[in-house]
């Protein structure tokens, strides 16, 4: 069956997509035309980081881009991720720069 | 003769003492001398890691003080998809192949980074060019090999491109060999890869029967951006490996260390005589110098160390960051970036071993006093360098990579970041910022984009291989 996701961008903004049965986020965000980032397309590189702000979501391949610790903070990788329940997601650019904050500032 | 007119191709200029005519220049000097000035460049458009929309692009630059279009980006080719990260990008054939009849440098190789899709663009007219071919992921996927960078043509009728990763995006890499025809892939370039798991660029002298190659780390590592902890782990690199250039065997490892963390950019002279170099550790923003010493064994020493600096704002010391490296083509000065400070080095090298620093030239990053050129804010650092063939203007973008230009100068991921240029005087050993010439980025038609790297047609110092 598929989910309805609430995408949240930081400025505000904010827009609702249906995600497919065996589709993942970021095949549903394009299909809609709403250019939210991405890289690989596989679990790798983290371009498409977004945080699970409510809801079910699962990684249907491993993501590799995230961390334990960004696990547990909520880090999805929309590339890889499938929903199970309606979801409200935390996405753009902006969001991929929490992982990795400045090791020296 | 210029080297950016239509159809270009170097049978177009005299070759002279060879009967055999080519792509290339039969030496370095016969490059530098017998080309005319560059009039456009290619420069890698990226989109990757911002609210942006659009793909990323092949931009074509006008850099001739003559036109009235000069340091205007005056065409944008857009890949088919988007998520690509263009980055690093290579010829066809290039001097390497200089006697090789039939061949004429008319290709780029354009690599997508994270996507790992290889672009096949058409450059007859250097200020149009066109996608000729795409190479899916998938079929890079099989060779079990991810994440391009480097590209050379080799002698023989190959490209061979470095590769970071398996196809999971983990380690090891390897190098991907195509074909210069039909430009179908081949296979893996290596035969034994012996030690070597992590890879960045490459360089090689054919005459010596040597490559050498560099480490970043695995993609999976590298991609999400810059963690300290990934360092301490191990994750990053240390070291370069020397290869067999006929054999396509791994011969030793040089492990530097703490002094050669991050080893990225390597170049070896273009005097094909030589055999020495240069590898920029990126973080522990050293300059290493390599040599083949008379048992046939490679030895290496740090010749330039770049003090950290202390900034009121950081907490800790802030390293260069030395992340791209460049010989001129008479190998007489090195050019490097220090992407965290500010500032492009000039270095005459004519005593190879001891590299003497003759200028500086400081703009934007966390050290420059400047930090706008021509009304413009400078987004980021130098960082991309590329040489015009006669040694007398350094160009620069300044993004890095999009995950790490999100991490250090977050207003690239915003605005895009710019190219910038000095005039350079070898005679005198020195280089001026030229503030009448600045390329925003982020006025990019489509939207703001991250300038990359930079290429002219008809050659350039970091294309080019002599046999």
């Amino acid at each position: 069956m598929s989910h309805e996701v609430t995408l949240e961008w930081r400025d505000g903004r904010e827009a609702t997509v249906n995600v497919r049965k065996a589709e993942t986020v970021t095949d549903a965000t394009e299909r809609a035309g709403l250019g939210i980032p991405y890289g690989c397309l596989y679990g790798a590189c983290a371009t498409c980081t977004g945080r699970l702000l409510e809801g079910g979501l699962v990684h249907v391949k491993r993501a590799r881009g995230l961390k334990p610790q960004h696990r547990q903070d909520g880090y999805v990788l929309l590339c890889v991720a499938e929903p199970r329940s309606d979801c409200r997601i935390e996405v753009g650019a902006e969001v991929q720069a929490d992982l990795v904050p400045n090791p020296w500032k | 003769m210029s080297t950016d007119e239509r159809n270009q191709s170097t049978d177009a200029h005299h070759h002279e003492h060879h009967t055999v005519k080519g792509p290339g220049y039969p030496t370095p000097a016969a490059m530098r001398t017998e080309s005319e000035r560059e009039k456009t460049a290619f420069v890698m458009g990226v989109r990757v890691g911002m609210d942006v929309d659009k793909p990323d692009f092949v931009g074509v630059v006008d850099v001739d003080p003559d036109s009235e279009t000069y340091s205007e980006l005056i065409n944008t080719v857009e890949m088919p998809n988007k998520g690509d990260e263009l980055h690093h990008f290579g010829w066809n054939t290039c001097s390497s192949s200089c006697h090789a009849e039939g061949l004429v440098r008319d290709h780029l190789i354009v690599p997508g980074q994270r996507s790992s899709r290889i672009h096949i663009i058409d450059t007859s007219d250097p200020r149009d060019p066109t996608i000729e071919k795409v190479i899916e992921p998938e079929e890079v996927f099989e060779q079990d090999l991810s994440a391009p960078h480097t590209v050379h043509c080799v002698p023989g009728g190959k490209i061979v491109i470095s590769m970071l990763g398996n196809a999971n995006g983990e380690l090891p890499g390897g190098f991907l060999q195509l074909d210069q025809d039909d430009f179908s892939i081949d296979g893996h370039w290596e035969v034994d890869r012996g030690d070597m798991e992590m890879n960045y660029d490459y360089w090689y002298q054919p005459r010596h029967g040597v490559m050498l190659s560099t480490e970043w780390a695995a993609p999976e590592t590298y991609y999400p951006g810059f963690d300290l902890d990934d360092v301490e782990a191990g994750k990053y690199g240390n070291s370069i490996h020397v290869w067999d250039w006929e054999t396509k065997e791994h011969q030793q490892t040089l492990t530097f260390g703490e002094e050669g963390l991050i080893p990225l950019e390597i170049r070896m002279p273009h005097n094909p005589e030589e055999t020495e170099g240069y590898v920029g550790a990126a973080l522990s923003s050293n300059i290493l110098r390599f040599w083949e010493a008379e048992d046939g064994r490679w030895e290496w020493e740090k010749v330039i160390d770049v003090a950290d600096r202390e900034h009121p704002d950081w907490d800790m010391p802030v390293p260069g960051l030395v992340t791209d490296i460049l010989l001129s083509l008479d190998d007489q000065y090195m050019f490097f970036s220090n992407w965290l400070h500010g500032d492009v080095r000039m270095y005459d090298i004519s005593d190879t071993g001891n590299p003497r620093l003759v200028d500086q030239c400081w703009v934007g990053g966390n050290f420059a006093e400047r930090q706008s050129i021509g009304g413009h804010d400078v987004r980021g650092a130098p960082q991309m360098l590329q040489l015009s063939r006669d040694g007398r203007r350094l160009y620069w973008t300044t993004s890095l990579f999009s995950s790490w230009d999100n991490q250090f100068y977050p207003e690239i991921g915003e605005k895009g970041s710019v190219m910038m240029k000095a005039d350079v005087y070898p005679e005198e050993g020195r280089m001026e910022l030229d503030e009448e010439f600045v390329v925003d980025f982020g006025d990019a038609p489509g939207g703001p984009a991250r300038a990359h790297e930079i290429r002219w047609p008809g050659g350039d110092c970091t294309s080019d291989v002599w046999q």
